[in-house]
């Protein structure tokens, strides 16, 4: 339990240095199920969804709920070697205003070492909007699951899973950075259940003049496979 | 607030959950918690050895120590009974470390077994008698030692495309192979 209060410190120290920029802090629950439909292909859903709790823009600085937004996604997945998936993928979002669809490709590449493992993620999407030309997001995501008992993932153990992801965007030649550093405790149930408790620190607007903005999620996600 | 609540409930009810009892159990543990007679024999065969990792693993069944150390530059595991006495030493090597004439043979099963292969983790296993394998470490001596190799492999067929274990004995021949089964990686993907 040791290492998720210090990933949790470390992250809000992050956080402290950066409070005359926009700062947003919620929950972010996550689940997702996946199945196999053959020997090679995999269906994957995915349903997540962003609470916010405070917002510096807020005129009177106080706790508030708000729902952010939801996610529902699909993937199709091809298996093309033990280490290497690719896959094609639809999300649905729920917000405030407008409603969106996004289109996603992605490759994952899994790096195995003695104890840990690496999982390598290149993806791209385009999100489509009403009365705005498309956005189109390139992201490389790479993250780091480190089994805590032991050198082998057992079931009923835990493990520290830490992830960083760049993204860059573009929409009508205008483009800007992204970046997404998490930091969770894992627990292996076995190998159809994972529940992954962290934090989710993201930045952007690296791009956009005078403006920056920092968001805080309190993450809770379900893995589940059938 | 009741709502958030109920979400540490719900956290906790995991933690509970991946407390209770477990068959396959891998893990570390400290010296003290060793059988004597294993730490005398390590210290016999290694000397002046280094730093051991040790472990506590079972399948259910069968229960056993192992500690793991670094000597002459490769990673030893060696394999206790909960007696205490030593069972196995593996030597994790590289390609190029393997015997030429044993590799050669392993490599000519793989090219007519598989369209395409590649090895991502080769072992050379030692089993004898706690004497002799002391042997095989302090004096670098054989006699009376079995040797097998066991190699974790990539290999792809026409209708299948799997990471392999396999274990080969002293002349290059399979004598048993399994595949690896990769953890899910959802977690890693999405």
């Amino acid at each position: 339990m040791k290492y998720f209060f210090v990933s949790v410190l470390s992250l809000l120290f992050v956080q402290v240095r950066a409070q005359d920029n926009r700062f947003i802090f919620g929950f972010f629950p996550e689940a997702s199920l996946k199945y196999n439909i053959s020997e090679n292909y995999s269906i994957t859903h995915k349903i997540e969804s962003q609470h916010g709790l405070f917002d510096s823009n807020r005129l009177n600085e106080e706790l508030d709920y708000e729902h952010n937004l939801t996610d529902i996604q699909t993937f199709l997945g091809r298996k093309i070697s033990p280490f290497v998936k690719v896959d094609i993928g639809y999300q649905y979002r729920l917000q405030e205003g407008e409603n969106t669809h996004r289109s996603i490709q992605q490759v994952s590449i899994l790096q195995r070492a003695l104890s840990y493992r690496i999982g390598h993620r290149i993806r791209t999407d385009q999100t489509f909007f009403e009365n705005a030309s498309i956005l189109y997001r390139i992201r490389y995501r790479l993250k780091g699951q480190i089994p805590l008992q032991g050198r082998e993932l057992d079931p009923g153990e835990n493990y520290l899973a830490i992830s960083n992801e760049l993204i860059y965007m573009i929409q009508s030649s205008e483009d800007d950075l992204e970046n997404r550093l998490t930091a969770a405790y894992g627990f292996y149930i076995d190998d159809k259940n994972k529940v992954e408790v962290g934090l989710d620190y993201r930045t952007d607007d690296y791009l956009v003049e005078d403006r920056f903005r920092h968001r805080l999620w309190f993450k809770f996600g379900y893995y589940k496979s059938l | 607030m009741y709502k958030y609540s109920l979400l540490i409930v719900f956290i906790f009810g995991f933690n509970l959950c991946s407390a209770q009892e477990k068959d396959e159990v891998e893990e570390r543990i400290k010296k003290s918690e060793v059988h004597p007679k294993a730490i005398a024999w390590l210290k016999d065969a290694y000397e002046k050895r280094r730093k051991v990792k040790w472990y506590y693993q079972t399948d259910g069944k069968e229960e056993a120590f192992e500690a793991k150390l670094k000597h002459k530059k490769h990673l030893h595991s060696v394999e206790f009974n909960t007696d205490g006495i030593v069972q196995n030493i593996e030597v994790l090597i590289k390609e190029k470390e393997m015997d030429r004439t044993v590799f050669g043979i392993i490599t000519d099963y793989m090219n007519t077994t598989y369209n395409k292969f590649s090895f991502s983790k080769i072992q050379i296993q030692y089993t004898g008698s706690e004497d002799d394998l002391e042997d095989v470490i302090d004096e670098n001596e054989f006699e009376e030692i079995s040797i097998s190799y066991e190699i974790e492999y990539y290999g792809k067929t026409d209708t299948q495309n799997e990471l392999w274990e396999g274990l080969f004995d002293q002349d290059g021949k399979l004598i048993v192979k399994r595949i690896v089964k990769i953890k899910n990686t959802d977690n890693l993907d999405y």
